[in-house]
């Protein structure tokens, strides 16, 4: 990915990351047996854009409210591992840093909570290689925007198919600090922190292909160097 | 669930008012709540608050919760429009007003064409001279939006499920002026993990105290 100093603001998107969908099979393999699940809250996702459209597809119940939450997950295991790592390799000095530092702690808790709700019904963590956006300050502040908006896009897709009270309380409490997380890189990363009067949500479908073209979600289990805890 | 530093935040003094003009204010707002037609919603609120907390969903419901998030949200736009107007602001903190103040007035267009003639009508607002001083701006503009996004996530799980999908992508945003204000101020962000909603009374008893509902 292109780490050129000031970068445009309209180039700062999910879009930038966008190559050829490649690793689409490994995030295939995370998602398991919830493939029709996710295809019917795709088919919802479209009515969402209209306001109040109640949502055609995917009933909510408790087998989606799971599923649902093990979609969360991976995407919070993506976003705490980029950050912990990010950490880890010492690049980031300053804001960025205290920015990686307290982001990373709230997405893993965001993991830990997401599993302790999911028990043993709780997704793995995949593999991932991040290709260098850990690695230097410009990398990481694009991904950063990328992800934390991508969070708030796919929590925002999900929420009206979540079936219990407390679970969705649960995801918008989450949902609006990804939010804020996305307001802060964005302005470190000199792009406004809010570019819009309304957040658009993106369907799992959409989510999913743009987690896979940026081929940080490895299916193998071949040790990346170094390793990372995370 | 309550969330400490949040509510540090709304409880935090920003109109530098005096204890007594702002139990005085209080009074005020608590009477023209119980008597004004146009703030029933805000009757409903302050009166039954156990039956709005805890019933089931529906399109009943979404109108007294749309026409709370409604008065939030004019408190907001005419906030910052008087912050605009009165010309204090500078720098960051003036394109923060202008780029927000835009956004909540789109909030309060969405939500009255949402609601049609069930909306409510906009109150008058004193901020006194929060929207004059450029110190007192800030904290300030934490509190509302910190108000506005709690007021929100209080209320998600007690809208109909397009009115949830509508109202998700207000509150994302709201967070977004949030953490963005408290940047600007050197504060943390994202103070925590979650963001916990506040019930109704909660809200409204954080909009009572910074006197700015007449």
């Amino acid at each position: 990915m292109s780490e050129e100093a000031g970068t445009r603001a309209d180039e700062l998107t999910l879009e930038t990351l966008d190559d050829d969908g490649a690793l689409s099979q490994a995030l295939e393999g995370i998602s398991g047996d919830r493939g029709d699940f996710l295809r019917k809250a795709a088919l919802g996702g479209a009515a969402l854009l209209a306001a109040f459209a109640t949502p055609a597809a995917a009933a909510p119940s408790k087998k989606n409210d799971t599923a649902i939450l093990n979609y969360a997950l991976t995407l919070e295991y993506l976003q705490a591992v980029f950050y912990t790592e990010a950490i880890e390799i010492g690049a980031l000095s300053g804001a960025l840093k205290e920015q990686a530092r307290i982001v990373g702690g709230h997405e893993r808790g965001h993991v830990k909570a997401l599993r302790g709700v999911l028990g043993d019904a709780a997704v793995k963590r995949p593999r991932f290689n991040f290709r260098g956006a850990t690695e230097s300050p410009a990398a990481f502040r694009k991904t950063a925007v990328a992800f934390e908006d991508l969070a708030v896009a796919a929590y925002k897709g999900q929420a009206p198919f979540i079936d219990s009270k407390a679970y969705l309380a649960a995801a918008i409490s989450i949902h609006s600090v990804e939010a804020r997380h996305a307001a802060w890189i964005r302005r470190l990363a000199g792009v406004s922190p809010a570019a819009d009067a309304f957040d658009r949500p993106f369907s799992e479908s959409k989510v999913r292909r743009l987690v896979s073209s940026t081929h940080f979600i490895v299916r193998t289990r071949r040790r990346m160097t170094p390793p990372f805890t995370g | 669930m309550t969330d400490p530093i949040f509510v540090e935040d709304v409880h935090e003094r920003t109109d530098g008012a005096g204890a007594g003009s702002c139990l005085t204010r209080a009074n005020l707002l608590e009477k023209s709540v119980i008597a004004g037609g146009a703030m029933v919603v805000g009757g409903a609120v302050i009166g039954g608050l156990p039956a709005l907390a805890t019933s089931a969903p529906s399109a009943d419901h979404d109108v007294e919760i749309l026409n709370f998030a409604l008065l939030v949200e004019y408190l907001q736009a005419s906030f910052y429009k008087e912050a605009l107007a009165r010309g204090a602001l500078t720098g960051e903190l003036r394109e923060f007003a202008r780029v927000v103040g835009s956004h909540e007035r789109e909030h309060v267009a969405f939500i009255k064409r949402t609601l049609g003639r069930k909306a409510r009508r906009k109150p008058p607002f004193d901020f006194s001279d929060t929207t004059r001083d450029k110190d007192k701006f800030g904290p300030t503009a934490v509190t509302l939006e910190e108000i506005g996004l709690a007021a929100y996530n209080g209320q998600a799980a007690n809208l109909t499920k397009g009115a949830l999908a509508a109202a998700a992508r207000i509150v994302s945003v709201e967070a977004r002026h949030a953490s963005w204000i408290r940047d600007i101020l050197g504060r943390n962000p994202a103070p925590h993990a979650t963001d916990a909603g506040l019930s109704a009374a909660k809200v409204t008893a954080a909009v009572k105290r910074t006197g700015f509902v007449t």
